[in-house]
């Protein structure tokens, strides 16, 4: 059984909320959304920049629904998501995607630019697709702690439904205090998502740095 | 070679999860989250989560004794943890009426407030409540929980909106869930937000707002949030449970105090605070209580408030209403402790009333701080995320008019130095 590795510098994460109609727009039939709130669930946007992988280096952007874990043993995971659109800085970091964890892309090459701010206390993640801008970010950090946190995706294509855990190991900083931000502009890459309705600070932020994401192999469920 | 999930040597303490991690779990038997959780727990009781449920051994007054959680040992405690704003509960007035209520009654109403539960006490009661608020009547729910869940699901339906304040108590959510109407959550006291997201929406339309909000102790931008609310041709209730008689010339809330009592259509409160009974109200016009009384199942398939309990609270509205100057010593305590607590440079957050959060702002500590408060001799409860945002822990102080000065002389000497040795506060 082998561990597939990718290592980042950094990799910022936002929570936003959403409705829920939203999300169940977006989650197949029989997979429910995990509300923050009655009537709100969480889109999760997150922005990596890999500098070690299989296929090279390469920039990252997943936007996922958050749903709930599966509990099966002795480590319960944080959090589970249910990508739903990731585009990648490269083809071969796509098609790498799209044959080993069915992960539904966005089929061309987008740019993604990440830009320290605050003295470094917050860093800013453009993204561009087909040219012109799709999302920009900002998270900013709180307290730093090393830690291994057990994550877990769930995927489903024409082929059927999959899940994988995902360790993340690193340097993490996680807070609460609404300090980012998130630009989603009127463009096609941002279709699944009722603009409008998405508050445009993160009511939760992460940020890792100088870690890596550890997949097992991939399970059909 | 191990799974990733299986990796030896780093598996995550209890602080790396907390409630909210065992709130959802995939798979196919309900039970699947009792086996994590029962872990989870057993490590979490002596790393802190024992000051929760703590048993207390005598009366909510300024000084108890509890039982600790950890010791299993009595402890006898300052009290700024108790609801008892006014320091009613156990006034002998309260006591003697309700201890002739129970030779009278028994023990409990024995039926639904719309069969056999309603007793003449419950009537009298409420009329008496009306008219301490000024209203043309009164309902009353078995405790102020039942009162959100019965007065929002009454009136709202599937198809319609309700715009929640994002800090509303989970009561208010759950009558907002029961009514099946759409939620729209807005930012905290955020009137530019409420417009925001009210100006999509059309039809049926309900605001509702606290007049003090539970776990920061802030008081509802009430002016701005109705001039929004009736803009947009909407409904507002609000929920004074922190805030009946204590706020305003009369004591009504803080409705009152804005001068706004008469155009807020709907007005909630609790007895388990200020009156330190139990039990919950919406004051209204008759045609309005009538249709709640209809169509409030949290109401009509429970049982009545106790007359027991019901003796006890027309006492202590009796002395809410003839003892202001209990309202004016805790609005004076509540200046005492916010001037000492700012000397002492203790971060209270946006607390503007007797409920001040002493933020510790810091998930790891939050329990090793209460622990050393309460094993100085204070009781207190610290409250942490999912219940606040993460890293905005905190330590929840009721604020008394029963407390004596020294009482919040001391209660500031131990938070400070605990806080100090912490390095929260310099
Ligand atoms: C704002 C608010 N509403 C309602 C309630 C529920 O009241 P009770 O405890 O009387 O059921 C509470 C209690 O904590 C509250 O804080």
């Amino acid at each position: 059984m082998s561990l597939t590795r990718y290592g980042y510098h950094n990799a910022i994460n936002g929570f936003f909320e959403f409705p829920t109609e939203n999300a169940r727009r977006i989650l197949p039939r029989g997979m429910e959304p995990v509300e923050v709130h009655h009537g709100s669930s969480v889109l999760a946007v997150t922005v990596f920049f890999f500098h070690e992988s299989e296929v090279g280096e390469y920039g990252e952007v997943v936007y996922a629904v958050l749903v709930p874990p599966f509990v099966e043993d002795e480590r319960l995971p944080k959090g589970a998501f249910f990508p739903w659109q990731v585009a990648t800085t490269t083809r071969a970091a796509r098609e790498h995607a799209i044959e080993r964890w069915h992960l539904p892309h966005w089929m061309d090459d987008v740019e993604v630019d990440f830009e320290p701010g605050d003295g470094g206390r917050a860093l800013t993640a453009r993204v561009k697709a087909e040219g012109s801008p799709a999302l920009e970010m900002t998270i900013t950090d709180h307290s730093w702690q090393e830690v291994s946190h057990l994550y877990q995706s769930f995927q489903q294509d024409d082929d059927g439904k999959y899940m994988c855990n995902i360790l993340f190991e690193g340097e993490k900083s996680e807070h609460e205090e609404e300090t980012g931000r998130i630009q989603l502009y009127d463009h096609p890459f941002n279709k699944d998502i009722e603009i409008s309705e998405v508050f445009e600070q993160p009511f939760r932020e992460m940020w890792m740095r100088e870690g890596h994401q550890l997949f097992d192999p991939l399970r059909q469920l | 070679m191990e799974p990733a999930h299986k990796k030896a040597g780093d598996k995550p303490g209890f602080a790396e999860y907390d409630y909210s991690n065992f709130y959802y779990g995939a798979g196919d038997d309900p039970l699947n989250l009792l086996t994590p959780f029962a872990r989870w727990y057993r490590e979490a009781v002596p790393n802190g989560y024992y000051l929760y449920q703590e048993a207390l051994e005598s009366a909510p007054t300024t000084h108890v004794r509890v039982r600790n959680g950890k010791t299993k040992e009595s402890q006898d405690l300052l009290n700024l943890a108790s609801y008892n704003y006014l320091g009613i509960s156990y006034r002998p007035e309260v006591k003697r009426a309700a201890a002739e209520a129970i030779e009278k009654y028994g023990l409990g109403a024995s039926g639904s407030p719309i069969l056999s539960g309603t007793f003449e006490i419950h009537q009298k009661f409420a009329d008496e409540l009306a008219q301490f608020k000024g209203k043309e009547a009164c309902i009353i729910f078995p405790t102020g929980y039942s009162a959100n869940v019965g007065f929002i699901s009454a009136l709202m339906r599937s198809g319609d909106t309700i715009f929640l304040d994002q800090y509303s108590h989970a009561s208010i959510v759950d009558g907002a869930i029961l009514a099946k109407s759409k939620t729209v959550f807005f930012r905290h006291n955020n009137p530019m937000d409420l417009e925001r997201k009210m100006s999509r929406v059309r039809g049926k339309k309900l605001v509702v707002v606290e007049g003090v909000y539970s776990m920061d102790g802030d008081i509802c931008a009430l002016p701005e949030v109705l001039e929004v609310t009736k803009r947009h041709g909407a409904r507002m209730l609000i929920d004074e449970a922190h805030s009946t008689f204590l706020f305003g010339p009369n004591g009504r809330g803080v409705a009152e105090h804005f001068g706004l009592d008469k155009d807020v259509d709907f007005h909630l409160g609790t007895f388990s605070k200020s009156l330190g009974g139990q039990g919950g109200f919406v004051c209204g016009t008759r045609e309005l209580i009538d249709y709640v009384v209809a169509f409030s199942r949290s109401r009509f398939f429970s049982c009545n408030l106790s007359p027991v309990v019901t003796a006890g609270l027309r006492a202590a509205l009796q002395i809410a209403r003839e003892e202001p100057e209990l309202r004016a010593k805790l609005w004076s305590n509540v200046a005492f402790l916010r001037r000492r607590f700012e000397e002492e440079g203790v971060d209270i957050g946006k607390s503007n009333s007797q409920v001040m959060p002493v933020m510790v702002n810091n998930d790891a500590k939050v329990f090793a701080v209460a622990e050393k408060i309460q094993d100085r001799g204070l009781f207190l409860n610290p409250v942490t995320y999912p219940a606040v945002p993460k890293h905005r822990s905190r330590l929840r102080i009721s604020v008394s008019a029963a407390h004596t000065e020294e009482d919040l002389e001391t209660a500031v000497g131990i938070i400070a130095d605990v806080l100090r040795e912490e390095g929260i506060c310099r």
